[in-house]
Parts: structure tokens; sequence; C-alpha cells
């Protein structure tokens, strides 16, 4: 189970940086919303791999601790760098129209 | 100079100033990400090492002039089995019923050291999760293999059994290994092989063998010159483990049948060890808690450290394991050095044990010399003196043994070191080995805040008795 985890885990993550990759290459994104969604993506991906750990060894309560106090953040920061993403993004098509 | 080629000017080293700031700010820029890299692959490196353990070549914990070998006849459990040693010491008796009276007048019953311990594992169910006929069953099952290897006898009980001391299947040919270094691997590959999850290979050291030795079944003393069959020049040190949701139901019955399953395994690997060695042409004898205390071995072999609930605290497992020894006149092998894992440290700040301790023998305070709790010859003839270690009242360890009918392990399973072998915990433990005091009081509270070390918790047992499913 564990294995698998990290399998999917390894899916996500390889995903979310070829997305973080392809956002910066096309809106020309500087490092801080890049460090925020990375991070942030990093942060879920850690919670949810404690969370399975946790309930594979019978404490449910560790991992309900561990999303919250791994995932939350991780999920705050995600959505910060996703907005400063999408104000980029914004800010080039309408370069681009004008 | 005209204006217009003065501002061709201008333009023309503007751009040039702004590469210069924008490279020294990537030069900075990449200088800190090169510098975070770096520490967080030293700060990596470091903590590996150390949770591999920092290796001595000197015991590692200090002693003093005062220090004595235990006599075996002042072991706790050796006293309790012994109806000669207990009507030789009935001040010992006395004594102990008089700091129960004191420490809780309105609950004192009277305490008889042998008569109680011949209940022990006897009384009636009770109407608790934990406490049933079911859980009784299984202790006392889980215990059924280890005294039968141990011919019926106890734990303590030296020459019987599996660690009789008689050289049965010793040949005469002795096998020459390749090198000191390569004997203790052999010794180990075998005992990986015969189920051992960790194996370490000391010096006999006489400090930590009992001094004399005790039979309770024929009520004598035993000479290590005069009645061992040879002089021992190294111990094998052997671990197994117990399970970790059996040990989460303590202090219910159900971590009674855990102990006894290691215990079963490890006299288990220790007589088979026994057998190689002798097959090999090496006079040896297998020893569970007889011969000499596990503790201190188990730290001379390097495979932990002494913890404040008094027990070996290793690696990976915590206080969850069984020791078995096996002694040996092998003089040719290379010995494992100490090593220390920052659980003296963690401990100091943790006491997670002591507070979970339904009868509060472990103690709350630093490591001392010798036992605070009591001044009185009377009562504290079982301690030991002249080390620098946690000295806790084992005497009021085993009358909750007795109350509870059944042992405890609220120690064992509080540790915030016990912990099953996933990887979050291995992470912890990484920070653990790096971070400096104040931090291990943190990682305590977290411990409590992650719902990990509960005891007397009911749901554990329903958890375990669903466990089957799984099988």
């Amino acid at each position: 189970m564990m294995g698998m985890t990290w399998y999917f885990i390894g899916l996500v993550l390889g995903l979310s940086l070829y997305v973080l990759f392809k956002l910066r290459i096309r809106y020309g994104l500087e490092w801080l919303p890049l460090t925020l969604c990375g991070s942030g993506i990093g942060l879920i991906l850690f919670a949810a791999a404690w969370g399975v750990a946790a309930m594979l060894e019978g404490v449910p309560r560790a991992a309900s601790m561990g999303l919250l106090l791994f995932g939350l953040p991780g999920i705050v920061l995600t959505t910060y760098g996703a907005r400063l993403i999408a104000n980029a993004a914004n800010l080039s098509s309408e370069g681009s129209d004008a | 100079m005209s204006k217009d080629n003065e501002k061709d000017t201008k333009a023309n080293e503007t751009p040039s100033a702004n590469d210069a700031g924008k490279s020294r700010r990537n030069f900075l820029k990449f200088g800190l990400v090169g510098a975070g890299a770096a520490a967080v692959v030293a700060t990596g490196a470091v903590a590996v090492k150390r949770m591999q353990g920092i290796p001595h070549d000197e015991f590692p914990v200090e002693l003093n002039d005062d220090f004595k070998p235990i006599d075996q006849r002042n072991q706790i459990n050796v006293f309790c089995g012994s109806k000669a040693l207990n009507e030789k010491h009935p001040e010992r008796t006395r004594s102990f019923n008089e700091m129960l009276k004191k420490e809780d007048p309105a609950n004192y019953k009277p305490f008889d050291f042998y008569a109680t311990r011949r209940a022990f594992m006897s009384g009636p169910y009770r109407d608790a999760p934990g406490y049933g006929q079911l859980d009784r069953a299984l202790a006392v099952g889980g215990f059924s293999s280890a005294r039968q290897q141990l011919g019926g006898g106890s734990m303590e009980a030296p020459n019987s059994g599996v660690s009789s001391w008689e050289q049965t299947m010793l040949v005469d040919h002795k096998y020459e290994f390749e090198s000191p270094a390569q004997a203790n691997t052999d010794i180990k590959s075998a005992a990986r092989l015969y189920g051992a999850i960790r194996c370490g290979i000391t010096k006999r050291d006489k400090r930590w063998d009992y001094d004399p030795m005790y039979s309770v079944s024929e009520e004598k003393e035993l000479s290590w010159e005069k009645d061992f069959p040879f002089e021992p020049k190294s111990v094998i040190v052997i671990m197994t483990e117990m399970d970790y949701p059996a040990m989460a139901t303590a202090p219910a019955w159900i971590q009674d049948a855990t102990v006894g399953d290691a215990y079963a395994n490890a006299i288990k690997i220790a007589g088979q060890i026994t057998i190689f060695l002798r097959q090999l042409g090496f006079k040896a004898v297998a020893s569970m808690n007889d011969l000499g205390i596990n503790a201190p071995y188990a730290i001379a072999a390097g495979l932990g450290e002494g913890g404040r609930n008094g027990q070996v605290i290793v690696p990976e497992y915590g206080p969850r394991v069984r020791i078995s020894k096996v002694y040996t006149d092998l003089e040719f092998v290379e010995y494992d050095k100490p090593r220390t894992y920052g659980v003296a440290s963690f401990c100091l700040n943790c006491k997670r044990c002591a507070d979970s301790c339904p009868s509060k023998a472990i103690t709350f305070g630093d490591q001392t010399w010798g036992p605070e709790y009591s001044t009185d010859p009377d009562y504290i003839w079982n301690a030991s003196k002249g080390i620098l270690k946690f000295h806790n009242d084992a005497k009021k360890c085993a009358k909750f043994w007795i109350d509870n009918d059944g042992s405890c392990g609220n120690c064992i399973a509080a540790c915030p070191y016990n912990k099953p072998d996933f990887w979050h915990h291995r992470l912890v433990d990484a920070q653990n080995v790096i971070a400096p005091g104040p931090v291990h009081a943190f990682m305590r509270e977290m411990d409590i805040f992650f719902g990990y070390g509960n005891v007397s918790d009911p749901d554990k047992v329903h958890r375990f008795w669903k466990l089957g499913d799984k099988v």
C-alpha cells in the first residue's frame, strides 16, 4: 500500500513540476509564485504520504493531525502561488491584447 | 559633444548598469540557493551519521568506585520467586510495606513478595477490555514456548532447558575463521537467519555478570569459578521484536502475550547460536535473564542506549525488544563498539514513561549515581550503585505486575521511540538526533498531540483482536 502511495505521489509530483515549468516558460514567471506553488504542492504530497502511513499503522489521529498541520499550509501556499500565476497570466494576456 | 550624442551615450550606459545589477542579484540568488542546498545536504549527512550511532571506545555510561556486580539473589524476580530468600530477608518485605502504608494509608493492603508472586497470572478474569479469558489464554499461550524451552523454569533461571550448561553437541575440531571481522559477520549472519532483529558481539565483562548467580529451583548460589563449565571470553547479544499492536494494549494482558512470544524467540535463537558455536568447536551457553544483566551487555555491543525506563532503547524499535545472550569461549572475533544515539538527551526531556508508569516506579529526575527514592538499606537492597543512570524502583514495578495479575508494559508502549517501521517515524528519528534538548520536549508534546503512546486504551484492545483479518 505504501509502495503504491509513493508511486502516485511520484506521478503527481512529476506532473506538477512539468506544469510549473510550462507556466514559467509561457508567462515568464518570477521565483515567488513558483516557490510558493512548489512548496505548497510538496507539503500537500507530504501530508498525503503521512496520512496514508499513519492510517496503515492504525493511528487515525496522527493521520488527521498530519493532514491538518502539513496539508493545510500546503493548500494555503498553493492557492496563493496559483493566484500570483493567474495575475501574471492576466497581465500577459492584457499585454498581448494591447 | 551635442545633446543628442550625450543622450545616446547615457542610453548605451544604462542597460549595461542594469545588466551588472541583475547579474549581481542572480549571483546572490544562486549563492543563497546553493548555500541552502548545501546546508540541507550537510544536515542530512549529520543526521544519517548520528542515527547510525556515535561509536565509543569505552562503555558510554560513567561508573565510579562504588560500582559492584549485582548479586543475583537481589534481582527482583529472583527474590520474588524464592521462598528461602524471602524467609532470610523479612526486613525487605517489612520495609516495603512501611513505604506502601506511608504513601497511601487509605488503600494499604499488606504485601508479600513471595506469596503474591506465586499467584501471578492466575487470578480471576475481569470485566474490562484486555482482561478476559481470551486475553489470559493469549498471554499464557504466549509464554508457554519460552517456559517449555527453559525446562519450565523462569526467565532468570540459570542452567535450565535450552540454557543448560552441559556442552552437548560440542565437536572436537575448532573451526578457523578467516579473520575476527569475518567471525563477527558469520555469527551475525547465523543470528539473522534464526530470526534476530539485532545482534552484537562484545567482550565478556564481569561488571555485568551476576556474581554469585542463584538457582531458585535449587535455592542455591552458583559460582563462575566452581560451577560454570568454562571461562567465557565473549558475549553475543541477540534481540527479538515484540509486536507493536499487542504492546500498544498495555497494561492489558495482551501485552504479556507478546512479551512471552518475544522471550520464546529470543531463547530459541540463543539456543541455536549456542549449538552453532559448539558445532564449530567452541563452548557456549545460552542465557535469557540469567548469568548477566542484559541492558549493559546490549549497550556494550552497540545495540542501543539506556533509557529512563531502565531498558535499552534500540533505534527503530525503541524499548520494544527482548534480549538474550550467548556466553562463549570464542575469542577470535571482532567486538562491536558501544554507540550512542542521542537517547540519554531525549530521555532527560521526555519523561513519558514516568508519566505513564502506574506504580510511579520510574524517576522523573536526572541521572544519579544511586537510588534517590530511599536511603533505607532494607529498602534499596536491589538497587545498583556507582553508575550514572536513571535509578528506578523495581519493587514498585513488581508490585503493579502482581496487582495487575500480568506484567505491565506501559513504559514501553508510551515511549516515543517505540514506533512501527514507517518512513515518517524514521524522519522524526533523524530530526531528534540533530535537534537540541528543548526540541525534544516539543517532540514529546507532538507525540501526544498526534495520538501516540496512549496507555490503558480499550480501543487498542478491540483493534488488536481485529488484526486476524489481515493474516
